[in-house]
């Protein structure tokens, strides 16, 4: 599903954030991705939707090759990975409701179709009372849901999830991270970037990142990624969501 | 997204009035330009439509005069038709345009009753163009049966002069009005373009926002165009609003004025036709200013 080659980032000021990064994720994967601040986390998650791009290396997300990929669909690739960004980027001036129907606006969901959906993924993350609320009426663990709910409600095939759980309470953290993996459970393959290594599981994958280069893949397979399709993935998804609808 | 321009209205009251105003007031002016420049053209048309060269007969002509002088006119290829009018019927014509007043009729003056005797016969010719009057005017001056002042001036009525300063004047007032009009629009496109960047200049970061979520341009800037035609089309409403008023106020003063050329008031039909006109040209230069507004920022 993902592929990095060789991958290298140095900013135009000169600082190299990644250099000749290279790993491989299979589609259905939980990847944990850890390492300090300023390793490189947050860069790989916006190459992943091309908001930057390589300095050298080639990235591969499904069946798209970013390097080599038109600007003109930057936009469909975009549609198919869901981000929950650091600071959120909840738009302050829209209630939860629309800021999470924005994605579903966005990819051109019926109005009626769009309120079910959100209704349904406000009871999923936990805040269907939160709806009509502003962003700055919201606690932090409930902006962290809103966002996550945004990020997975056009049901994308791929989820980065950057700090989700930073500054909130352990508690609060423990369930938004209980919330990743039922997500993930559900089919998604989610890269979760964290500072909080409590979070590490044997039995999800760990990257570690560390001044730009990977320090640790605790990968099962050696075996490159399949070329899973994100859009197939996604219609068929819709068509289930029309076909429980029906 | 019609929902979402009307919020980002809302949110910024001034900011719509200024674009409306500046709207409805091109369109107030351009509704009112449109409303003369039919008004010119029609009194134009009907100067040049009437019998423009009357020349008056003396009492002793013989109908094969007349005819003779009739075809010497036509025959120039300069006339579209030239008719006689008898005593009689210059009679009725003097009867017609002075309805029931006695004074105007004789009826109570000492002179007595206005008769067809008192009234000269005459020949209406129509020239096809007012550029032919001098060449009609110099056949009709030459004929004996035409009848002359007191000093040896032949007795011939043509609106030359009325039509050369009507014809300048209507040239004079379509350039100024044009002018006026490109200036306005001007104005307009920079005040919905203004008013519309501010908005998206303020919204950046739910721009960027959307774009890091898939959205393509179009999606983005949509709100910001309907917002941009609402703001010509309300605009365009409210110029044409107060141009009917203004048409309305003057009426009393004009219609007599214009008896004959221009019936007043104004018809609703035409009016509904402007409106109609006024909305959608001015939608569209919204949309215009509003493209101009939202390409460059999408572009950022």
């Amino acid at each position: 599903m993902i592929v990095f080659d060789q991958v290298s980032k140095v900013y135009p000021t000169g600082n190299t954030v990644l250099e000749n990064v290279s790993f491989h994720i299979n589609p259905g994967e939980f990847v944990i991705l850890t390492g300090p601040s300023g390793a490189g986390k947050t860069t790989v998650g916006r190459l992943l939707i091309r908001d930057l791009l390589p300095t050298s290396g080639s990235i591969k997300v499904g069946e798209w090759d970013l390097a080599k990929m038109k600007p003109g669909h930057v936009s469909e690739l975009r549609r198919h990975v869901g981000v929950v960004f650091q600071d959120y980027k909840i738009i302050p001036d829209k209630t939860v409701f629309e800021n999470i129907a924005l994605a579903l606006e966005i990819i051109g969901y019926p109005g009626k179709q769009i309120e079910d959906r959100v209704k349904h993924l406000l009871e999923l993350v936990g805040i269907p009372d939160k709806k009509d609320l502003f962003p700055v009426q919201l606690s932090g663990g409930e902006l962290q849901r809103a966002a996550i709910a945004r990020a997975i409600v056009s049901e994308p095939k791929l989820l980065f999830a950057d700090e989700p759980t930073g500054n909130l309470d352990d508690q609060t953290a423990a369930d938004i991270y209980q919330l990743l993996l039922a997500i993930h459970n559900l089919g998604t393959t989610v890269i979760m970037c964290t500072h909080n290594r409590s979070f590490l599981d044997p039995g999800h994958r760990h990257i570690n990142l560390e001044k730009g280069k990977i320090t640790l893949d605790t990968s099962s397979s050696s075996q490159p990624a399949r070329a899973a399709p994100l859009r197939e993935g996604h219609k068929s998804k819709e068509e289930k969501h029309k076909k429980t609808k029906e | 997204m019609i929902n979402t321009a009307l919020k980002n209205i809302r949110r910024s009251p001034y900011q719509a009035l200024a674009a409306v105003s500046m709207t409805g007031l091109t369109v107030f002016i351009v509704s009112l330009f449109a409303l003369v420049s039919l008004a010119s053209h029609l009194v134009l048309r009907s100067f040049e439509t009437k019998p423009q060269v009357i020349a008056y007969l003396k009492d002793d002509h013989t109908v094969d005069s007349v005819n003779g002088l009739i075809k010497e006119v036509t025959d120039t290829g300069l006339v579209k038709n030239a008719i006689y009018v008898s005593k009689q019927e210059a009679l009725e014509i003097y009867k017609r345009s002075v309805g029931n007043d006695p004074l105007l009729l004789g009826t109570v003056t000492d002179l007595g009753v206005i008769t067809a005797d008192v009234l000269p016969a005459s020949l209406e010719v129509t020239a096809k163009s007012p550029d032919d009057f001098p060449t009609i005017v110099s056949i009709l001056e030459r004929s004996s049966i035409i009848s002359s002042t007191p000093k040896g001036k032949k007795e011939i009525d043509f609106p030359q002069d009325i039509l050369t300063e009507l014809t300048a004047w209507t040239r004079a007032i379509r350039t100024a009005g044009l002018l006026l009009i490109a200036i306005l629009c001007f104005n307009s496109i920079i005040t919905i373009m203004i008013v519309v960047s501010m908005k998206i200049a303020s919204r950046r970061y739910e721009i960027g926002t959307m774009k890091l979520m898939g959205a393509k341009g179009w999606f983005i800037i949509r709100p910001y165009l309907v917002e941009s035609v609402l703001y010509g089309a309300v605009g365009g409403v409210f110029g044409w609003l107060a141009s009917y008023i203004a048409i309305l106020y003057s009426t009393p003063f004009l219609a007599p004025r214009l008896i004959g050329i221009i019936a007043l008031p104004v018809g609703f039909t035409l009016m509904l036709a402007l409106l109609a006109a006024l909305v959608l040209l001015f939608s569209l230069l919204g949309l215009f200013s509003g493209l101009l507004a939202a390409v460059r920022f999408i572009k950022r």
